[in-house]
């Protein structure tokens, strides 16, 4: 597939770690050696950048997020440069790949800390790469800001210094479809979801928000997650049945629409599922034409809206995304769009946790904690394209809306917006009673 | 076909592995892989069909090249300085690993080793002929060492044989297979001066037969380089089918001749540790997947167990094809005589395995290249370029991955089978003789199609 490079932004923002031992290798170790010792040193604390050390899944099985996570990533850096920086700092990004390994991603935390000198760690997705390096964060005491959507930091497993401010969990957003479900497609649901920790999420929280609705889960399939062949589990959901919810992931997602489109033929439930299913997957992928009419739940929707904000515009523009969600240098390149805005996000919360902390350095980290967990309110604008959010400085979590799409002509079209309220629940964890 | 079809049907149904998200293996999953596989199973019975059947002229006169143009020389001192370029070239992104940038999406070290080297070099060699003697690392740095008048301490044993070069192999597979980060560029760059080191250093005592025997890398290299279509032969260059070369040596030692199988077991490894089979043999979600460093222990013993296992069923293939002759005694030779056979399917598993992460791996690599150092030049207007994944995502071009893969993986077995039976003649000098000697290994081969097929159109998770 010859392909035309195309300028991406990429080409400005460059992993500055180790640059001050390249430099001696590079062209700019001259010019930096001719200057006096004075002009080199003077200001250096006022003009040293920020180091932002972004931990990704470069490699293993979270890559394809990867990929997309750390355009995000670098898109944000370089527009908050572009704007000023972060206190009027250069921000500087260093990745480090963790295999979307938890033993791994633990020293990459640790690497960060000891070796980067970073100001803090970013952008990790997988649930359990998570649970194994944030209480090395904490031991460390570097803020870490995960980007996974996991219910670990609200539910009060992690620490102090972890914190999601810029992608809901996903009993939030579990808790926000029950109001949709049973209002338009349905009161009898039967859950479709793999049987591990990621499926028990919607397990656990979905029925007794079915049930606040006046609706009830009829029926739970659990799906052992090797299984590749799915008409024998279709057979077990009740007659009765109103409203498929499923959740499958894996390589297996396009067999199990295929073949419950098989199985129901035209006379079938109202369908809903999570996107994560097909996530960076091409709506126009064989086997999918079955999910027209179905319903999915959106983290930021991947098509752009008639009613599209500036905010979502200038966002798609700056990471390098179309109308479809797909990459502009490449339209079968599907992006992860339901979730990748939780770096840019991510990102611009730190600057204004800095900001509002004066942080000027490490020594300023517990500071630039306590600044984030009083930022309540966060409005929709550039920074914060998805929508607008409330940070619950108690559970380390922020809360936003959901969206619902209905696929209508091979496209995801949104029918229904929650309201933030609609995923709340109870603190089940107050962080600012623990110490540092 | 239709038997086929049933012995497959159940193994095309083992629960699979999934990824974190869908991509190429869904789309995978949707092709009528059943349907592929048992056209390339059929493809490899059909072929031991004719060997058995055809006069043995036209098996040999399959591997009989045919003259090209006149061969020069050596290359006199060319492959020499190319040599120590690359050796200089391999100095500097060992460094570049150590100081570079972090990851191995910008770091030119493990793109260098695990995607220009590993696939394309090893394909290159097996496939158009030796580049290795221009490109290795050692040769060039060696010559200019005996140019200063140093000369080897030692003699190398005779004794030693390949086993050396065996277990550099296997060393080198067990970073492969089983350390839990490949491709760090912080923890590869050690590893590779390392092994630099200790095989120069084995040179320097013991002479170049040190390389030829003791390194791993060329030991395999040189297996695959006789395999390749185009060669030198009595000052031309000849075209034949892959493999007449082996049909003009002797028998390779009992060694190099376990290193060929190695090779396979460990390519065929490589693929079946990444199923949903093998991960919920060993208790991984495949959804969930702990990572490289959750299964360290299961991949050494894993790739231990593929090299016995392997050995050991060609062994009594090779035994039983003896018995089955009525020349027991033949065992010995057949064995090291037959084991080149196993190389195309080496070949074909080591193209089929890659060539997905490759197409992606080499978009890294060509973009890598403009900024070696991550310090944002540009040097040959590629820094920019957009790394794509979208050809995982469409029917028609994941058929054709999937269908150059398979084709791969058949066309290695049909030529093995040609191969190992043109080799059995010369061994038993008798067409009745060498076709039912033949009888357990090709049916092994045909079984080894099958198997290789399932890997590709099996889900994978790790």
């Amino acid at each position: 597939m010859p392909k035309t490079p195309i300028l991406r932004p990429e080409d400005t923002i460059h992993s500055p770690s180790r640059r001050a031992a390249l430099r001696t290798l590079g062209a700019g170790g001259a010019a930096a050696a001719t200057l006096p010792l004075w002009a080199r040193y003077a200001g250096a604390q006022s003009a040293a950048p920020i180091r932002l050390g972004f931990e990704m899944h470069a490699t293993g099985i979270g890559a394809a997020y990867g990929r997309w996570y750390e355009r995000t990533s670098i898109a944000a850096v370089k527009a908050i440069n572009a704007a000023g920086g972060i206190n009027g700092r250069e921000v500087v990004m260093v990745t480090e790949d963790d295999g979307t390994d938890p033993k791994r991603a633990a020293e990459v935390v640790e690497k960060f800390a000891t070796q980067h000198k970073v100001d803090l760690a970013f952008g990790t997705l997988f649930s359990n790469v998570v649970m194994a390096a944030a209480p090395r964060a904490g031991e460390l005491k570097m803020p870490y800001f995960v980007v996974s959507e996991g219910h670990h930091v609200a539910s009060g497993k992690l620490n102090r210094w972890t914190v999601q401010p810029g992608i809901t969990d996903v009993k939030s957003q579990v808790l926000a479809m029950a109001p949709f479900v049973a209002g338009n497609l349905g009161k009898k649901v039967t859950m479709i979801y793999p049987d591990y920790a990621f499926g028990y999420d919607h397990r656990d929280n979905f029925p007794p928000a079915m049930k606040a609705h006046g609706g009830e889960v009829i029926a739970q399939i659990a799906i052992p997650p090797t299984e590749t062949s799915f008409t024998k589990y279709f057979a077990k959901i009740p007659r009765e049945t109103e409203v498929i919810y499923h959740v499958l992931v894996g390589p297996a997602v396009l067999t199990f629409v295929k073949e419950m489109g098989e199985f129901f033929g035209p006379s079938r439930p109202e369908i809903f599922g999570f996107i994560d299913s097909i996530e960076a997957v091409d709506l126009n992928s064989p086997g999918l034409e079955f999910l027209e009419g179905t319903y999915f739940w959106e983290g930021n929707p991947r098509y752009a809206q008639k009613d599209q904000t500036a905010f979502d515009k200038a966002y798609r523009k700056a990471v390098g995304v179309d109308d479809n969600g797909a990459s502009v240098a490449d339209p079968k390149d599907v992006s992860t769009y339901a979730h990748m805005f939780g770096c840019w996000e991510t990102l611009y919360i730190i600057k204004q946790g800095m900001e509002a902390a004066g942080y000027k350095d490490a020594g300023d980290r517990q500071k630039l904690i306590e600044a984030v967990e009083e930022i309540g309110k966060i409005p929709a604008s550039d920074q914060h394209p998805q929508g607008d959010k409330v940070f619950n400085g108690k559970t380390h979590q922020v809360f936003g809306h959901q969206y619902v799409s209905k696929v209508a002509k091979g496209r995801l079209d949104v029918v229904h917006t929650s309201t933030i309220e609609d995923g709340m629940y109870p603190d089940e964890v107050d962080y600012t009673t623990q110490s540092f | 076909m239709p038997r086929v079809l049933c012995l497959l049907l159940p193994l095309i149904a083992l629960p699979g592995r999934a990824a974190a998200h869908a991509s190429e293996q869904a789309v995978v999953l949707l092709l009528p892989t059943g349907f592929y596989v048992a056209g390339g199973v059929a493809s490899v019975v059909l072929t031991v069909l004719l060997v058995s059947v055809l006069p043995d002229r036209w098996a040999l006169s399959l591997f009989r090249p045919l003259a090209l143009g006149r061969s020069g020389g050596r290359g006199g001192a060319g492959p020499l300085w190319t040599s120590a370029a690359v050796f200089l070239a391999l100095g500097l992104l060992c460094v570049i690993g150590e100081i570079g940038p972090e990851t191995p999406v910008r770091n030119p070290l493990p793109q260098a080793v695990w995607t220009v080297f590993w696939v394309a070099i090893v394909l290159w060699q097996g496939i158009v002929g030796d580049i290795w003697r221009w490109v290795n690392p050692w040769s060039g740095p060696y010559a200019l060492v005996r140019r200063l008048g140093a000369r080897p301490l030692l003699r190398y044993p005779r004794w030693l044989g390949h086993w050396p070069g065996l277990a550099s192999f296997l060393a080198f597979a067990a970073v492969l297979l089983a350390h839990p980060a490949p491709a760090d560029p912080d923890q590869l760059a050690p590893m590779v001066a390392i092994y630099w080191a200790v095989h120069f250093a084995g040179m320097v005592v013991f002479g170049p037969k040190w390389r030829r025997r003791a390194e791993g890398l060329t030991v395999l290299m040189t297996n695959y380089a006789r395999l390749a279509a185009v060669s030198k032969a009595r000052g031309r260059w000849r075209l034949g089918l892959p493999g007449w070369r082996y049909l003009r040596f002797a028998p390779p030692p009992v060694a190099l001749a376990v290193t060929m199988l190695v090779a396979l077991a460990v390519g065929s490894f490589d693929g079946l540790n990444e199923t949903f089979l093998w991960l919920g043999w060993i208790g991984q979600n495949p959804l969930e997947f702990g990572g490289r460093s959750a299964v360290v222990a299961q991949n050494l013993w894993g790739l231990v167990g593929a090299c016995a296992a392997l050995t050991a069923v060609f062994a009594a293939t090779v035994w039983l094809g003896a018995q089955l002759a009525g020349a027991p005694g033949t065992f010995a030779t057949s064995f090291r005589r037959l084991a080149p056979a196993i190389l195309p399917i080496a070949l074909g598993y080591h193209f089929a395995h890659y060539m997905p992460s490759f197409l992606v791996d080499i978009q890294y690599t060509i973009r890598t290249a403009s900024d070696p150092l991550g310090l944002g030049w540009n040097l040959f207007g590629t820094a920019g370029l957009y790394v794509t994944t979208g050809f995982f995502n469409t029917v028609d071009t994941v058929r054709v991955i999937f269908l150059a893969e398979a084709g791969a993986v058949v066309i290695g077995h049909v030529v093995a089978i040609a191969m190992s039976h043109a080799l059995a003649v010369g061994l038993h000098r008798s067409h009745r003789k060498a076709a039912i000697s033949q009888i357990p290994l090709a049916t092994f081969m045909v079984a080894y199609t099958l198997f290789g097929l399932w890997l590709l159109a099996s889900p994978r998770g790790a």
